[in-house]
């Protein structure tokens, strides 16, 4: 496991996220209905209980006895042992009873598990409702901020049914509910992935795109993903794609003379020497880095 | 079924004329690509069937057709349904041998409707 990361769990997407979700931030997945955002909100919560650490879901539409059998129909029996051990805490509150959303969500989190908890999960993070734009950004922001010095949180947003049409398919971007309901906290995030679902049943309607990943090399494909008894997500990235983005060495005596340039260079030169050496590590196209680095070195 | 899908659009890549070959899923979203590098033109005609696919598509469904072509500068642009929910799109060059490249796209949307 990569230092800093915490795995998201889901078969086959850490390989694509270079790792996975960076430590202490906040993630979004986004999604229409049935794409199975819960389904990764519980896997993501399974996979650090099963690893001893601690949890707290903050549901805003399911109860924790609705939880409870959904895990249980999909293969998760384990989850109501972890809720009487108390490594699992799931509360269940109203997004409508929040007076000040950005106070009250931390506070409940901080009440709920106390010290340091590295999963968090937010389930929808749309109910909550804010007096006007303005005030609605300035909250998500705060929001987000805490959420960020208490753990590793995953929101869950829902994409509004009626934002799909045979144009769009839910597209961020391409979608005027999307902006209204979903922009801000897309923008705040880490993280977001797209989870879709076109419906016709064949390989490729079910897919997750990684929108962003700050900080990370991440994969820019679709790729299909199944949920399976048992198992829950399981996402078939190809080989070719986890080796598109895997770093390559074989241009590795590029770089090497670019950074003996940068020595006749004084100051200037030992950080530009910095800058490449990151490139070369994180280099993972299959096209000769020569022109970026002379464009580098001429300026 | 995702290398046989890989193999496909590889061995359509490979046949003469052709200069890029793409999997589309019906929304226009890229589901796999051979292009030979970066080639300005290539990249606005890409950019070009992203934004129009689904709606080519619908045409083509209102009109009964099972393919469709489109010329753009020197390059011959065919598009054809593979699936239900995926469209193949090969862009050759204008004196490439048209016929072949017709009848191998079409085979490639058959073998990549069996394993979609």
């Amino acid at each position: 496991m990569k230092k800093g990361r915490i795995l998201t769990g889901i078969y086959g997407l850490d390989d694509l996220m270079d790792g996975g979700f960076r430590e202490n931030t906040v993630n979004s997945i986004c999604g229409g209905p049935g794409v199975g955002k819960t389904t990764f909100a519980l896997q993501y919560s399974l996979f650090g209980l099963d690893r001893g650490e601690k949890v707290l879901y903050v549901s805003f539409e399911m109860s924790e006895r609705q939880i409870i059998r959904d895990c249980k129909d999909i293969g998760w029996v384990a989850i109501k042992d972890y809720i009487d051990d108390g490594d699992l805490k799931i509360v269940h509150i109203f997004g409508e009873d929040l007076e000040f959303p950005s106070l009250d969500i931390t506070e409940i989190i901080k009440k709920s598990i106390p010290g340091h908890h590295p999963r968090i999960v937010i389930d929808p993070f749309t109910y909550p409702t804010f007096y006007s734009d303005k005030e609605k950004r300035k909250s998500i922001s705060t929001i987000f901020q805490d959420l960020r010095t208490l753990g590793t949180t995953l929101v869950v947003l829902e994409e509004p049914s009626d934002g799909f049409s045979a144009t769009n398919y839910g597209i961020p971007g391409e979608n005027p509910h999307m902006n209204r309901f979903l922009a801000t906290p897309l923008y705040l995030s880490d993280t977001v992935l797209f989870l879709q679902n076109l419906g016709f049943g064949e390989m490729y309607d079910r897919t997750i795109r990684i929108m962003k990943h700050r900080g990370s090399k991440h994969g820019e494909g679709i790729y299909p993903y199944s949920i399976e008894t048992g198992l829950g997500i399981v996402l078939r990235a190809s080989k070719k794609q986890i080796d598109r983005i895997t770093p390559k060495t074989k241009f590795d005596d590029k770089f090497k003379e670019a950074l003996e340039k940068t020595k006749s260079m004084g100051k200037l030169g030992e950080k530009l020497a910095v800058r490449i050496e990151s490139l070369r590590k994180n280099w993972i196209h299959d096209e000769n880095p020569q022109p970026i680095l002379e464009l580098v070195l001429e300026e | 079924m995702k290398i046989k899908l890989e193999d496909t659009l590889d061995q359509l890549y490979e046949i003469e004329g052709i200069e890029a070959c793409m999997l589309y899923r019906i929304d226009g979203v890229p589901i796999t690509i051979r292009v030979p590098g970066y080639r300005e033109y290539l990249l606005e005609t890409m950019f070009w069937l992203e934004k129009h696919i689904s709606r080519v598509l619908g045409e083509m469904n209102r009109e009964g057709l099972k393919e469709t072509i489109f010329y753009f500068r020197n390059n011959r642009i065919l598009i054809v349904p593979s699936s239900k929910s995926t469209v193949l799109v090969t862009i050759a060059k204008a004196e490439a041998n048209q016929q072949l490249i017709s009848l191998e796209a079409l085979r490639a949307t058959r073998i990549i409707e069996d394993n979609i």
